[in-house]
């Protein structure tokens, strides 16, 4: 299923490079996206990873709302250190995609993958609006 | 519409560069900068796109590579940037 | 339309001006970054002002490729400082 996937992906990446859907071209493409190399390893479940690439995906309208949140705040930001959990690290194209979606977005960046006895987790620096209000009682 | 779609663009792409004149963490400026380079860029293709639908194969080809390009760069900025192991 | 290239042009100045001045590895490289994408993007709206669709394709192509070599000077320098 997940050769299938691959094998769309390329050729769609074709179509789109050579603008041409004549039924010719279009098997010159099917012929390199079976031909190039696959990734070789276990099967993986498709499952999360077609989760993440949803999440991926809902990540572009996120960003644009999360950059006008950012250019509202002006200069009061607040700086921060956060931990979340991850997926499997051996999917590597899930970590991938996960990666993306979370750097993506202005509020965070993904800085690293660590192993820690709660399972699997990305460290991210996250940077955020204050609240007028916290910023009233802080001075 | 397209104009207006090219022109928020810019203003993202001054709003997003502008604080690497100025001191500040590294890690915010990189925040700032995917703000430019990522969404900026893409509201800019998007107005292009508008202008001439007739080319849309190579312009959406460009916008893919220009946002996974720009989101991996900026991760791998962040990542090789802090020495070491992470230390707080 | 020409007004906007203007602008392009004056934000494109803007990681010029930090790199030209000292300051740490890093920062250079992000406005390295920075201004390849912008340069491409920039190749792109000319493209579409002067109705000359090739260098559209250098543009498209160009955005496309990426700053690959980029992503490996950074890795490179990592392994370098450790």
């Amino acid at each position: 299923m997940a050769f299938v996937l691959s094998c769309l992906f390329r050729l769609m990446i074709w179509a789109l490079l050579t603008a041409d859907l004549s039924a010719i071209n279009l098997a010159i493409g099917l012929g390199l996206a079976l031909l190039l190399p696959h990734a070789r390893g276990p099967g993986e479940p498709l499952g999360p990873t077609l989760r993440a690439l949803l999440r991926s995906l809902a990540a572009v309208p996120l960003a644009y709302g999360e950059a006008l949140a950012l250019m509202v705040a002006g200069d009061r930001e607040r700086e921060g250190w956060i931990e979340r959990p991850a997926g499997d690290p051996n999917n590597r194209l899930l970590i991938f995609l996960e990666v993306f979606a979370i750097t993506l977005t202005p509020f965070t960046i993904v800085l690293g993958l660590s192993e820690g006895s709660r399972g699997p987790h990305y460290t991210i620096h996250q940077l955020r609006p204050r609240r007028r209000r916290t910023e009233d009682t802080q001075p | 519409m397209s104009l207006l779609l090219l022109g928020a663009g810019l203003v993202l792409w001054f709003w997003g560069t502008w604080p690497l004149l100025e001191q500040g963490s590294y890690l915010s400026k990189l925040h700032k900068l995917s703000v430019s380079d990522t969404l900026g860029s893409g509201l800019i293709l998007l107005g292009l796109l508008l202008r001439i639908p007739r080319q849309w194969p190579l312009l959406a080809l460009a916008l893919l590579g220009l946002v996974v390009w720009n989101t991996i760069f900026g991760y791998v900025l962040a990542r090789c940037s802090q020495p070491g192991e992470l230390k707080r | 339309m020409t007004l906007l290239l203007w602008g392009m042009v004056l934000a494109l100045l803007i990681p010029i001006a930090v790199v030209c001045r000292p300051c740490s590895v890093w920062d250079r490289m992000a406005a390295f970054g920075s201004i390849a994408s912008k340069v491409a993007l920039i190749t792109m709206v000319v493209a579409v002002l002067r109705g000359d669709w090739m260098l559209g394709l250098v543009g498209a192509i160009s955005l496309s490729a990426g700053n690959a070599g980029m992503l490996l000077l950074a890795n490179l320098l990592r392994e370098v400082e450790r």
